[in-house]
């Protein structure tokens, strides 16, 4: 008998097949949908602490006047309030609908009083947190000293307000990526999902002006997460989960075999609907199966880096040989 | 040029304007220093909740400081009253020493002109605008204090004025709640010649006016002479009827009224969903003044006595932290101490409140927000934590973010907290008119020309449609709400 069964959020999982923090996890009705097509777990919709700031900076816009300030002078209580009312009723909700365990995912991009909601997260009922923590590294003033400070600062103050478990949801922009992993690993966190992928800007040539970039990942992005599941998944005392550009069963596989726990997914859901999960499942289980793996335990890892037959290959970032090899075959 | 351009222009130049302007030349009005507010002392005045600080000018000061007034061809400062008060008519008529033409002039636009004069921010309205602020770089004339000045000689005098109204056209209509827009719209609907009717849920009108600010800012007496200016012409006021529970719209339809204006104010605190905030001893800024101000919980013998904190910190910077902290000095407290998380020079609060307050002993812990209150054994707040703050980049109102100093957390022994950060519209109206259009903030959604709502026999202004204002912009609301509500009910008639 073929288990899938699996650890991450602190939770035992029925499988690996985690649903992403998307629109897609902001509804009832489609968390039932994932929640019946067998995921292990569902990531709700972020609440995003910027999300208020810029509600904030709406409202405060069209009340300019002096008569104005003292309402305004602590508004974003107010909205925040209203946006997190609305986030335990999601919460309640998914509950309700899914058996799957509901993540609860905070985005945040500051310390502070923000941080504070995370037990009314709890409270709510979510059965653990991810924290979605990314500030853009793009103020020249900043060191990578200020953002790992940031980082830590941020996991330390919702892991001592809350009993439920959290995982961190970081991005590939450090440069110190294994030193900081290990230093959050240290944290009791359970679990980091590695990488975050956002929201990118795009340029339209013939209005010549800056658009958004289509959102979907594609599925050459799961060789990053590879390479650093590989890397990390033998060196730091957490799970961790693969997220970005993960399609298919096979690309699952992948991650599993470099160390991931478990795997989130998104953008194929939005291509192919929640039904889609099913497939993927079965391509695991018939995977494990003609291979004679009875569990997710008895090949994890077994081409990380530390057990991995040529290593090296996580570590090598020039194409040397392959460029060669390329080069080599189109000149025949 | 419009109407009302001309209509002033016309007034500039009647004679008694034009030989008044002509008798003091510009040069030596210019040269006169703007009069100081005569004030009872700090010490004196935080024995007693009702002693108010500010004491008027008295007539020779107001003569002095009417001269100042250039009469301007463009009078700016009209500009800024959002009830387009005539000011350079009544500040001319108190130069030529006609006090009580000066407060008809005044009760031409307002309902409550004693009241504005003590509350309104002319500072950041009428003032700002004045040729001395926006030319001269020097200080405005002190609109207010002349404002307050005519209208408390008016009552004073014992000869107050009752504005003309029209013949009563036996049409009713409704106005609910008591404060300044209801009272506002009331003062205007009657004068057209309504049948009007105040519906208030306390046992006190006034609304915020009574409820909210302190007799030592603003007297009951005051505020009760304007509403039985209102009395007096015609206006109907009933206590202890809530709008919704005692009868439904459809009740008061039945009994013939044939449009309403929901002027129920933002009677709904918001708080800040900290760890701590339900311990005894953190209250709103709303149940702590409401009680003090309208219920006399302060004192021996009420039936529901207030509790009394000897360290109490109040959290916010506007003018209702300001009211809730200098109450409880003058309660007894042995420390108040503001809080507030940003610095002073973002403080909404009014420069004058908070001269006074820190007059009056009142400690400001600015750049600090609460982040939890912890109690002692019985239950009740101990201590308040609070996390250190720095000023980061201005936000979209183009005041400067506060944000947190990470690690910067620090206690501090408090036995009351007053939680001063905002109110929320009072949501019983709405909830009782299924068809009618409201924010996600639970305001009244109107149209900003006319203030009437999704349902066209139902007009709104002041904090149910705004969220929170000035007094004088609910005022304004309320006016606006008078003229389309009329405009509106003579369509119907002729149809």
């Amino acid at each position: 008998m073929t288990s899938l069964k699996t650890r991450f959020f602190g939770l035992e999982l029925k499988n690996p097949l985690i649903i992403a923090s998307s629109s897609l996890t902001a509804d009832a009705g489609k968390i039932r949908e994932f929640s019946e097509n067998g995921a292990g777990a569902i990531v709700l919709k972020s609440v995003f602490e910027e999300e208020i700031i810029n509600e904030y900076n709406q409202i405060a816009q069209t009340k300019t006047s002096a008569h104005f300030e003292e309402f305004l002078d602590y508004f974003d209580y107010k909205i925040r309030e209203q946006v997190l009312a609305s986030y335990g009723q999601l919460i309640r909700d998914a509950k309700s609908v899914s058996e799957a365990p509901i993540i609860a995912s905070i985005n945040c991009v500051s310390t502070g009083d923000w941080l504070q909601f995370a037990s009314q997260v709890q409270d709510a009922g979510a059965d653990a947190i991810e924290l979605n923590l990314f500030v853009m590294p793009c103020d020249p003033l900043k060191t990578a000293e200020d953002q790992r400070r940031f980082y830590l600062a941020a996991v330390r103050e919702v892991v001592d307000r809350v009993n439920i478990p959290v995982t961190v949801k970081i991005s590939s922009y450090f440069s110190d990526l294994a030193s900081v992993c290990n230093a959050l690993a240290g944290e009791k966190l359970s679990g980091i999902t590695m990488f975050n992928r956002f929201a990118n800007p795009d340029i339209d040539i013939e209005k010549e002006k800056l658009v958004e970039a289509q959102p979907f990942s594609n599925d050459s992005e799961h060789l990053l997460p590879l390479r650093w599941v590989g890397i990390l998944s033998p060196r730091l005392g957490c799970p961790i989960a693969a997220s970005t550009g993960i399609y298919t069963g096979e690309q699952v596989i992948k991650m599993l075999l470099a160390g991931a726990n478990a795997v989130q997914m998104a953008s194929v859901f939005y291509k192919k609907g929640p039904a889609h999960l099913t497939v993927i499942i079965k391509d695991l289980e018939h995977w494990m199966q003609k291979k004679g793996y009875e569990s997710i335990e008895d090949f994890r890892g077994r081409l990380s880096l530390t057990k991995a037959a040529d290593p090296s290959m996580y570590s090598r970032a020039q194409y040397l040989s392959s460029f060669g090899g390329y080069a080599g075959s189109e000149r025949k | 040029m419009t109407d009302h351009t001309e209509m002033l222009k016309q007034e500039r130049n009647t004679p008694w304007r034009v030989e008044l302007r002509n008798s003091v030349p510009g040069k030596d009005r210019i040269a006169i220093e703007r009069v100081k507010m005569n004030e009872v002392e700090p010490l004196e005045r935080i024995k007693s909740q009702t002693c108010e600080v500010n004491c008027g000018l008295t007539p020779e000061q107001a003569l002095h400081e009417a001269r100042r007034c250039m009469d301007c061809v463009n009078p700016t400062c009209i500009e800024g009253c959002p009830v387009s008060i005539n000011i350079p008519k009544f500040v001319k008529q108190i130069e030529a020493g006609k006090f009580l033409d000066a407060a008809a002039t005044l009760k031409e636009f307002s309902a409550l002109p004693a009241v504005c004069g003590r509350v309104c921010p002319q500072e950041k309205q009428c003032e700002l605008k004045c040729f001395y602020s926006e030319k001269m770089n020097k200080e405005p004339v002190a609109i207010g204090y002349l404002e307050r000045f005519a209208a408390d000689y008016e009552r004073l005098s014992g000869k107050i004025q009752i504005p003309k109204v029209e013949e009563r056209n036996g049409i009713k209509v409704a106005a609910i709640g008591s404060g300044p827009s209801s009272l506002s719209f009331a003062g205007d609907m009657i004068k057209l010649g309504y049948e009007v009717t105040v519906f208030e849920a306390l046992h006190e009108i006034g609304g915020v006016l009574k409820y909210g600010i302190p007799e030592f800012r603003l007297p009951n007496s005051v505020v009760d002479v304007e509403l039985e200016n209102l009395k007096e012409m015609g206006v109907n006021f009933e206590k202890n009827f809530v709008v919704g529970r005692t009868a439904s719209f459809d009740d008061l339809k039945e009994l013939g009224y044939k449009a309403f204006f929901i002027g129920s104010g933002a009677g709904l605190p918001n708080f800040m969903n900290i760890p701590g905030e339900n311990l005894n001893g953190v209250m709103s800024s709303n149940e702590y003044l409401t009680r003090v101000n309208l219920m006399y919980a302060n004192q021996s013998d009420s039936d529901t006595p207030i509790m009394l904190g000897k360290r109490v910190a109040v959290v916010g910077g506007g003018n209702t932290a300001m009211d809730a902290v200098r109450t409880s000095k003058r309660l007894g407290a042995e420390r108040s101490l503001i809080v507030y998380r940003r610095s002073r020079e973002e403080m909404p609060a009014r420069l004058e409140e908070v001269k006074h307050a820190e007059e009056e002993g009142i400690e400001f812990m600015n750049l600090a927000n609460p982040v939890e209150y912890m109690p002692n054994a019985e239950g009740r707040v101990a201590k308040a934590r609070f996390q250190r703050m720095k000023l980061g980049e201005p936000d979209a109102s183009g005041r400067r973010k506060p944000v947190a100093i990470e690690g910067d957390i620090f206690d501090i022994d408090v036995d009351l907290v007053i939680v001063a950060i905002g109110v929320s519209p009072n949501p019983l109206i709405p909830a009782c008119l299924p068809g009618l259009k409201i924010s996600r903030w639970g305001t009244i959604e109107v149209n900003e020309e006319t203030m009437q709502s999704s349902i066209p026999e139902i007009f709104a202004g002041g904090d149910i449609v705004r969220g929170g204002a000035t007094v004088i912009l609910a005022m304004g609301d309320g006016r606006k709400a008078a003229a389309s509500m009329h405009r509106y009910l003579q369509e119907k008639q002729k149809k």
